[in-house]
């Protein structure tokens, strides 16, 4: 009702009033972006000392820092469970001989141990401590100099303005265009008669809605692919932290191909192609298989079947993860490749069952028959009448289920135990705890984003060639 | 032996290796969940574990937090998610493959490192990570799970009822509420049931997100089953929150969900 009301208002607005409120509206837009920009991050650079590091507060009027020279033995932060520290995302040690001129290293949040010979600063990004962890931090044998630091603070400003004012411009800028040309309409209807005038509205009315409708799916993938585009733009520079831009390179994508990235990257993406080839291949031959016999079974004993299928589905991975992991402790088997490849199957097979069964359904159910009556052996007349039919629905199964596992993480987390086996997702996991992603993942997705995008560009135009 | 061949040929046996294979993997383990919620560290039967729960204040506000955490995700991504599926399934929209297939393309990114990569988004825009950037975070991850069943639903609804309603003497408004919104209710279920069953179960998101400031209801069940000598207590949370899946799983039309998911990869 009320917004009906709002709508016939607006209609009946005059181009004066309509003019203001678009002016309204981009001026409210623009302070509100300026608003933002004002906002900088603050870091807070501060000197460890041996035993428990107080809390600072920021001096945001203190911009240089003194060139501090540290030498540490051993660094050690334990929280309160003093389980690893992984889980305070804190501490970045920059090493030897760096001024604060540079500041492009700024921010890394890793938790280093340096050798005796290291020199360097430790910074922590204050806004990101839980405030109730601050005081937890423990740096043990530190070197004496440290002492003379102590409550030594820093803070040093990170304009993120840019970001709000390239935003506020641009919609300062849609707003003015939005602006003129509704002025230039609306001097084209003063010579129209009034028929002209209508048909006019009514189209401009649909074209408003297909406008605005365009406009919502595109902002919504605005902000769908901006978190992506971030991981794509700096996969092009080499700096340790996502978000600091030091200069075109590609030494990055060079790391990833040459194997000279981090060992642990290396090995996780091997596993996670061989977890997902034995876990597709397997689950494909044993949905196949389910599904050529729930679908001569009888309605009831199907329905069983079918139910049990659904169930691994339905499940969250946590539940499927820690079932299995309870089921692995139980039988004492030691978590390890094979535990995780059989958690694999667990979860991909039910699609596989489900992809398979429309196909099945298609398919004349006689000619297996028929081709056991003119001699075949069972074995024969699967692979000679039944495959190529089943063929599309194997395949996508296959597909879906290497997708299925590449992309899992719950289940691998619970059932990978503890002999350092990681998958992608277990070591993004692993090293995003520490506060600090490896590099070489930022071209790693960029080009599997890409190479799906083309696939995707193919597939279309594919599609558009039979239509046509 | 020609007894065995009959055994062969008769294609229902064919399932025995899978059913027999999920008896082993999927009904055990969660047969199990309740064994160890009901025994001690000793395998002695015991219901102190239930017990606990219901004193542990701390995880029953994790809980109830994480529930509604889950729920207000779950309105978020359908008030989000409807009018985008609605715009797809418009009869003048032209590629609405295309767009489908942009809205399910991030999938292909892990999703551990999209969340990374929002949060260091929220740092360079200066924006504080809390509740927020956790809300934000979780839509972003289940958005094509609401909408790709309401778009399925909207564009195979006939448009004859439409248009029906709107010869009848129906606005676009009242056709929408009267018509094509109860018409798309199957979608709107499973992609209810869809985007509230892993938000509430969720546990490396909210770390991340949030740098372990709140802690959701899954992140507490890692820490208890991790824990050797805290596991029981651990299968007690993993069993609350299986009750909780059991129960909106009802609530959806569980077959249709599963095919939907199949569907999106």
């Amino acid at each position: 009702m009320i917004l009906d009301r709002f709508a016939e208002r607006v209609k009946t607005a005059s181009l004066k009033e309509q003019r203001l409120i678009v002016l309204v509206f981009c001026l409210f837009s623009f302070d509100f972006c300026l608003l933002f920009a004002q906002s900088n991050l603050t870091y807070t650079l501060r000197v460890g000392t041996t035993g428990e590091v107080a809390v600072v507060d920021t001096f945001p009027e203190v911009y240089q820092a003194e060139k501090i020279n540290i030498k540490v033995e051993s660094l050690e932060l334990k929280d309160e469970r003093s389980r690893l520290v992984d889980s305070l995302q804190l501490i970045d040690f920059l090493f030897a001989d760096r001024t604060i001129e540079g500041i492009e290293a700024w921010g890394e949040e890793v938790i280093r141990y340096t050798d005796t010979q290291d020199r360097g600063w430790i910074v922590w990004r204050k806004r990101q401590l839980p405030k109730n962890r601050q005081k937890k931090v423990l740096v043990q044998n530190a070197y004496q100099g440290f002492e003379q630091y102590v409550n030594n603070a820093v803070t040093v400003r990170r304009s993120t303005g840019w970001v709000w004012f390239v935003f506020a411009g641009l919609l300062l800028a849609g707003g003015i265009v939005l602006l003129t040309m509704q002025i230039i309409q609306r001097r084209r209807e003063q010579h129209m008669t009034a028929v002209e005038q209508e048909t006019l509205r009514r189209k401009r009315m649909g074209m408003r809605r297909h406008i605005g409708s365009q406009l919502y799916l595109w902002l919504l993938l605005l902000v769908l692919y901006a978190p992506i585009a971030l991981i794509a733009v700096f996969s092009f520079t080499n700096s340790k932290i996502l978000g600091n831009w030091t200069g075109f390179s590609m030494d990055l994508y060079r790391n990833l191909f040459t194997g000279q990235a981090d060992a642990g990257l290396n090995s996780a993406i091997w596993y996670t192609v061989v977890i997902a080839l034995i876990a597709a291949v397997c689950s494909t031959i044993l949905g196949t298989l389910a599904a050529i016999g729930i679908y001569n079974m009888r309605a009831r004993q199907r329905k069983v079947v079918s139910l049990m299928n659904s169930v691994p589905m339905i499940n969250p991975d946590i539940i499927t993860g820690i079932s299995l992991f309870l089921l692995f402790v139980a039988l004492g088997l030691s978590q390890g490749l094979a535990t995780v490849c059989i958690a694999h199957v667990v979860f991909c097979t039910p699609y596989v069952v489900l992809s398979v069964l429309p196909r099945l359904s298609r398919m004349n159910p006689n000619t297996y028959e028929a081709a056991l009556d003119l001699g075949a052996t069972p074995a024969q007349a699967l692979r000679m009448v039944m495959l190529p039919e089943l063929w599309p629905g194997m395949l996508s199964g296959f597909i879906l289920a290497l997708t299925l596992s590449v992309d899992d993480f719950g289940v691998t987390f619970f059932t990978k135990g503890s002999g350092g086996l990681e998958t992608l997702s277990t070591f993004i996991y692993s090293d995003a705890r520490k506060g600090g992603l490896t590099p070489e993942l930022r071209p790693l997705f960029t080009i599997i984003l890409l190479v799906m995008l083309t696939a995707l560009i193919i597939i279309n135009l594919r599609n558009k060639k039979q239509e046509n | 032996m020609s007894k065995l061949v009959q055994i062969f040929s008769s294609r229902r046996t064919w399932a025995w290796p899978y059913i027999l294979f999920m008896a082993l993997f999927v009904v055990l383990p969660l047969v199990l969940v309740g064994y160890y919620a009901l025994t001690d560290i000793n395998g002695q039967f015991t219901l102190r574990n239930f017990m606990k729960f219901f004193s542990h204040s701390e995880a029953i506000q994790t809980f109830l937090y994480s529930v509604m955490i889950a729920v207000l995700n779950t309105l978020i991504c359908l008030l989000i998610g409807y009018p985008a599926a609605y715009i797809m399934a418009q009869e003048d929209f032209r590629t609405p493959k295309v767009m489908a297939m942009l809205f399910i393309l991030p999938m292909w990114i892990n999703f551990l490192l999209r969340t990374v990569a929002t949060v260091e988004l929220f740092n360079m825009c200066g924006l504080p990570l809390g509740e927020g950037a956790l809300l934000f975070g979780l839509c972003y991850d289940y958005l094509p799970f609401m909408i790709y069943p309401i778009y399925n639903t909207l564009q195979k609804m006939d448009n004859s009822l439409v248009e029906a309603a709107q010869d009848l003497g129906a606005n676009r408004w009242q056709s929408f509420w009267k018509v094509i919104v109860p018409l798309s209710m199957p979608g709107v279920y499973s992609g209810i049931v869809m985007v509230f069953m892993p938000t509430v179960s969720t546990f490396a998101i909210a770390e991340l997100l949030t740098h372990n400031n709140i802690k959701l209801f899954g992140s507490l069940i890692q820490d208890y089953i991790t824990t050797t000598d805290l596991l029981n207590y651990g299968a007690v949370l993993s069993l609350v929150l299986l009750i909780i899946i059991a129960l909106t799983s009802f609530f959806g039309d569980h077959d249709g969900a599963g095919e939907e998911k199949g569907g999106l990869v």
